[in-house]
């Protein structure tokens, strides 16, 4: 390391002062190399922000067998609001799989770490991306130091995008034939938030363990588990398990009117996130007027306010029933209806 | 108030009129329950049902034939060739020796009892959930939700005359085993307490026998009882263990499915395709509730909150039923069979209280002439049941007629309270006997009574429509209407019994696995795969068999010692679930197994297609070939009514199967193997023979793909 070190900031101060000396004569091997070891360097999880001019410099105009070779993630900026891209989440990853390799590598000597790990931006850095041949996101490419060109180097296989940074470090594995190590992910509360933690259930214990002796906390409260259990109804009859296995959005976009959104989906094996919450609050609220009508309303002493919360609650549930029927029928195209005997048929 | 003393001789007599009140609407819920169920017979014909009932048909058979030891002792050779199956040991025995007793004791007519079974357990079911009902919250209530029970379509579904199913039965055990065990809690008494036991042994003899003996299962049954009982409060484990046992053995009864997918569903229907490919895995969207239990979904939080108040054993052990079966019907369709008691007996608890309110009021106030503000007494938060005793008199004629019985309940209640020392919760139950008269205004009450019947109502219509439109199909016999009148399409059976007369008695017939019991039971011969399907790597060999090419499946088959390959088309009448729409469930099943079978190579650009743009792959396997051999003989064009499309490869002539028999509307197609000898003719024929230029070249080179059996 030691010896190391005074060299990088050599180089540091070196490589700006050299680009502009000899822009016309190429740099060696060695040089690009000490480069991109530089801006590895400044980048806190070791990936390297790609851009046309560097595409240019380390790949197009470098020499052919290059002595490193760059593992590239291609990003879109304005794709990333995309969600079911995860531009951001798989950049997030690629970034630990970086450091991840750095860690791992950390002892060991310099030429397991010339594999570099880069991104490159589309809105900037577009004819890298024609040159890369790059038409759909996410994209990892390997480009190994003998690849002529970068339309020759591998592209990771777009299933192995959904197991995030294992697939990614086993391509990078499997390409540079250099073990990644294990993916050391950031643990999700720091060091220092547990310690406030525990201080803080520290400090509480003793009034909690007095309420619990006491009988008096919110799991003693006969209301916590009749709202928990309205509230697993709700959850249930709204179809959210649906919504969440599936992946529903809350609501889609109508492709004719991008204004418009659509918050009902015709058709009975789908519904959107918003459309089932609503028909569940409309199924719970029914149950609560009932419930409220027999076991508050009737405590109530004055009866005009009992004839007005009344006339409000069958109203209000009258109408829920309807909606929900109306949108039964709607959604589902059934059409219930009842069986007369013949003889009242006139 | 007044009325409380002076109430004991014409009480007693109101008592034994409302008893037998009861025990008469008891019977006409049963004969309710019964009959709403006999649609499919009244609109199709006294036949079993489906896939599953058809072995619980053929197993009751065999047991009212050679006895019980025989049928411990049963390995079916029919199945499974050639592995067969160990009946005795891996069926749910229950159903089975519940017919077999009804046929033994009743009737001697096997198939009559067996279509017959599901209905009258659902009677059983009825008075059971009266049972249960009762002892959470009173007579009136029980009286509703058994009324609501008779009638509710997702046990409908499950339980219409024909489907000889677990389900149907087990239904009742379930609901009777809740009954006994809340009865243990609520008396103490030793006698139910063993009854608990018996019910419940019987209860897992109909399913759980096998779900508990496999370890992952058992193991997760704990865990998750355990997992529960930390944080809930007033259940001992045992209850907990019927709860999620039954949601597990629900779960599993469907063979292959585990905890596991309840849990992680994401991942079950991801990798095991056979559990992706039931629908009934799905989980349901919120139109499924509106069909499946329809308003009682409006009715069940009322419920919750009157078991609340006040909460008992037994009411904590309703919501407690209730919470998880919601919980667990929200993440698979078919746990809704599961729910659909524990929202008629929340629902039936909402209504009573909601109608002993409202009669309450306006019995209170008719007579109003006379000022009459009810007086000033404490207001005390014993709920409206411990106080009706001595104020109602007779009942609101126009409502339900369940809720004249529902007086006699406060005493005996109230008899047991004393009984149980170890009340958790602190009722303030008959100490405070004052009473303040809890009323609503007159007209208020009489509106929303009529509004609850209304709802009533509907909810008795949409289930009448839907026992008699939606859930009574036999699936054996369709029918269609037509302008020009009713289409009945018989081919199944057709089909079935061209095999059982045509063919000899120990022939092979491979199909793919759903017509597995059917096969077995009707046409009485040897399957390779049935319904029950336990060995994956066998269900894929077909699937492999049926997306590869002729030769390649001639071998596989033809390793299986199979004679005759069955395939179902619905692609002339516009039968939709037919097996060219489950074909890429055999192509994933199979590829699961044997690689070379790839999914990608049936598709064209991810869709899946039979017209002209189809693959080669897809039009040379022999799904496609057995299906649409000589299709474009029926219209010239060869259209698909079902995939709306005109097919890809319309001439072409099969080298090593030769179609043997197809029926009517060209559903069933039954095709027999070629002797080795003809295939050799028929592959030196091949060149020639083949209209379309490029697939006898395409063929051999799928030739080259390997064969799994070699």
């Amino acid at each position: 390391m030691d010896p190391r070190k005074p060299l990088l900031l050599l180089l540091l101060v070196a490589i700006p002062a050299l680009i502009s000396l000899s822009s016309a004569t190429s740099p060696t091997a060695d040089d690009l190399v000490a480069e991109l070891e530089t801006l590895r360097v400044q980048s806190p999880s070791g990936v390297i922000h790609l851009d046309d001019r560097s595409v240019s410099r380390f790949l197009t105009s470098a020499p052919v067998s290059r002595p490193y070779s760059l593992i590239i993630f291609f990003d879109a900026a304005q794709l990333r609001s995309k969600p079911d891209l995860h531009l951001s989440h798989l950049r997030s990853e690629f970034a630990l799989v970086s450091s991840s390799f750095a860690a791992h590598h950390a002892s060991s000597p310099a030429t397991s770490l010339r594999v570099f790990f880069c991104d490159i931006e589309f809105q900037e850095s577009q004819s890298s991306f024609s040159l890369f041949g790059v038409t759909a996101l996410p994209h990892l490419r390997y480009v190994g130091p003998h690849h002529r060109s970068p339309r020759d180097s591998e592209s990771m296989d777009q299933a192995g995008f959904s197991r995030l940074a294992e697939s990614m470090a086993e391509f990078v594995e499997a390409k540079t034939k250099i073990p990644v190590g294990p993916i050391v992910r950031p643990p999700p509360i720091s060091p220092r938030q547990i310690a406030f933690l525990a201080v803080a259930l520290l400090i509480s214990a003793p009034f909690l363990i007095k309420r619990i002796l006491d009988g008096d906390t919110m799991l003693h409260d006969r209301r916590f588990w009749m709202a928990l259990a309205v509230f697993v109804y709700f959850f249930s009859v709204a179809g959210t398990m649906h919504n969440i296995i599936r992946k529903m959005p809350m609501f889609l976009q109508d492709r004719n009117d991008p204004d418009r959104l659509i918050f009902f989906y015709q058709g009975s094996g789908m519904q959107l996130g918003a459309e089932g919450f609503a028909v569940g609050f409309l199924y719970t609220i029914v149950g609560l007027i009932v419930a409220f009508a027999t076991h508050v309303l009737v405590r109530v002493r004055n009866t005009t306010a009992q004839r007005g919360v009344m006339l409000v609650a069958m109203l209000v549930a009258f109408w829920a029933v309807k909606k929900v029927i109306h949108l039964d029928n709607w959604k589902t195209g059934y059409s219930v209806h009842a069986f007369w005997p013949t003889s009242w048929r006139w | 108030m007044a009325a409380t003393a002076e109430t004991k001789g014409p009480s007693a007599l109101r008592n034994a009129f409302g008893g037998v009140l009861g025990v008469f609407i008891l019977l006409l819920i049963g004969v309710l329950a019964f009959s709403i169920r006999i649609f499919s017979v009244i609109k199709y014909e006294s036949v079993i049902h489906e896939f599953d009932p058809y072995f619980n048909y053929r197993v009751t058979q065999y047991l009212t034939k050679n006895g019980i030891y025989d049928f411990w002792n049963w390995f079916d050779d029919r199945t499974w060739y050639p592995l067969g199956r160990v009946i005795g040991g891996t069926v749910y025995p229950g159903l089975t020796l519940t017919a077999g007793s009804m046929w033994w004791y009743v009737l001697d007519m096997v198939e009559t009892v067996c279509v017959f079974t599901a209905p009258i357990f659902s009677a059983n079911a009825a008075w059971a959930t009266y049972l249960l009902t009762k002892e959470v919250k009173g007579t009136g209530a029980g009286l509703i939700a058994a009324a609501l029970l008779a009638m509710v379509p997702s046990y409908i579904s499950r339980s219409v005359a024909g489907s000889y199913d677990n389900e149907a039965v087990a239904i009742f055990a379930l609901v009777f085993t809740f009954y006994l065990y809340v009865k243990t809690l609520n008396t103490g008494s030793l006698f139910y307490a063993t009854l608990n036991a018996l019910s419940y042994f019987y209860m897992v003899v109909l399913g759980t026998l096998l779900a508990s003996l496999v370890p992952v299962v058992g193991f997760n049954a704990v865990m998750t009882s355990e997992h529960f009982a930390s944080f809930l409060v007033f259940m001992e484990n045992v209850t907990l263990k019927h709860n999620d046992h039954y949601n597990i053995e629900e779960a599993f009864s469907w063979h292959y499915a585990q905890l596991e997918c309840c849990f992680r569903r994401t991942y079950a229907s991801k990798y095991i395709p056979i559990i992706a490919s039931v629908s009934e895995h799905q989980p349901p969207t919120w139109p499924s509730y509106f069909m499946d239990i329809n308003v009682l979904a409006f009715l069940v939080p009322a419920g919750i909150i009157a078991c609340f108040l006040p909460l008992s054993d037994a009411s904590s052990f309703a919501v407690l039923y209730l919470v998880t079966s919601v919980y667990f019907s929200g993440v698979m369709v078919r746990l809704m069979l599961v729910l659909a008691p524990a929202a008629c007996i929340m629902s039936g608890i909402a209504l009573s209280e909601a109608y002993d309110v409202f009669t309450r009021s306006i019995k209170l106030q008719l007579p109003n002439i006379l000022d009459n503000s009810p007086d000033a007494g404490d207001i005390n938060s014993v709920s409206s049941i411990a106080q009706n005793d001595a104020s109602k008199i007779d009942s609101h004629a126009t409502t339900n007629k369940s809720e004249t019985v529902s007086k006699e309940r406060p005493s005996r209640k109230n008899r047991k309270k004393e009984k149980e020392k170890e009340i958790v919760e602190k009722v303030p139950s008959n100490s405070e006997n004052k009473k303040r008269l809890l009323v609503l205004p007159l007209e208020a009450s009489a509106v929303s009574i009529l509004l609850l019947i209304v709802l009533g109502g509907f909810y008795v219509v949409h289930c009448v429509w839907a026992a008699a439109e939606a859930y009574s199909a036999p699936s054996i016999v369709l029918t269609s209407y037509a302008p020009d009148g009713l289409h009945v399409f018989d081919d199944f059976r057709e089909a079935y019994a061209w095999l059982r007369h045509n063919t000899d008695v120990d022939d092979k017939v491979a199909s793919w696995w759903d017509y597995g019991y059917q096969t077995t039971a009707m046409a009485n011969r040897t399957v390779i795969v049935d319904n029950n399907t336990w060995n994956n790597t066998h269900i894929a060999t077909v699937g492999t068999a049926m997306s590869s090419p002729e030769k390649a499946a001639w071998e596989i088959f033809n390793s299986l010692d199979v004679k005759y390959v069955l395939v179902v088309f619905g692609g002339l009448v516009g039968y939709p679930s037919d097996d060219i729409n489950k074909f890429l469930w055999m192509v994933r099943i199979g590829g699961g197994v044997f690689p070379h079978i790839r999914e990608p190579d049936y598709l064209r650009d991810g869709q899946y297609r039979i017209d002209a743009q189809a693959t080669p792959t897809m039009l040379n396997c022999l799904m496609y070939k057995l299906s649409y051999y000589r299709f474009v003989e029926t219209d010239g064009k060869a259209f698909d009514r079902v995939r709306r499309t005109e097919i890809g490869k319309k001439y072409f002539k099969l080298t090593h199967f030769e179609e043997v028999f197809t029926t009517h509307h060209w559903m069933v197609r039954i095709y027999k193997l070629k002797p080795p000898k003809n295939r050799i003719r028929g592959k030196l024929k091949k060149p020639r023979s083949t209209s379309k230029s490029s697939s006898s070249n395409q063929k051999r080179a799928g030739n080259t793909q390997k064969n799994p059996w070699q």
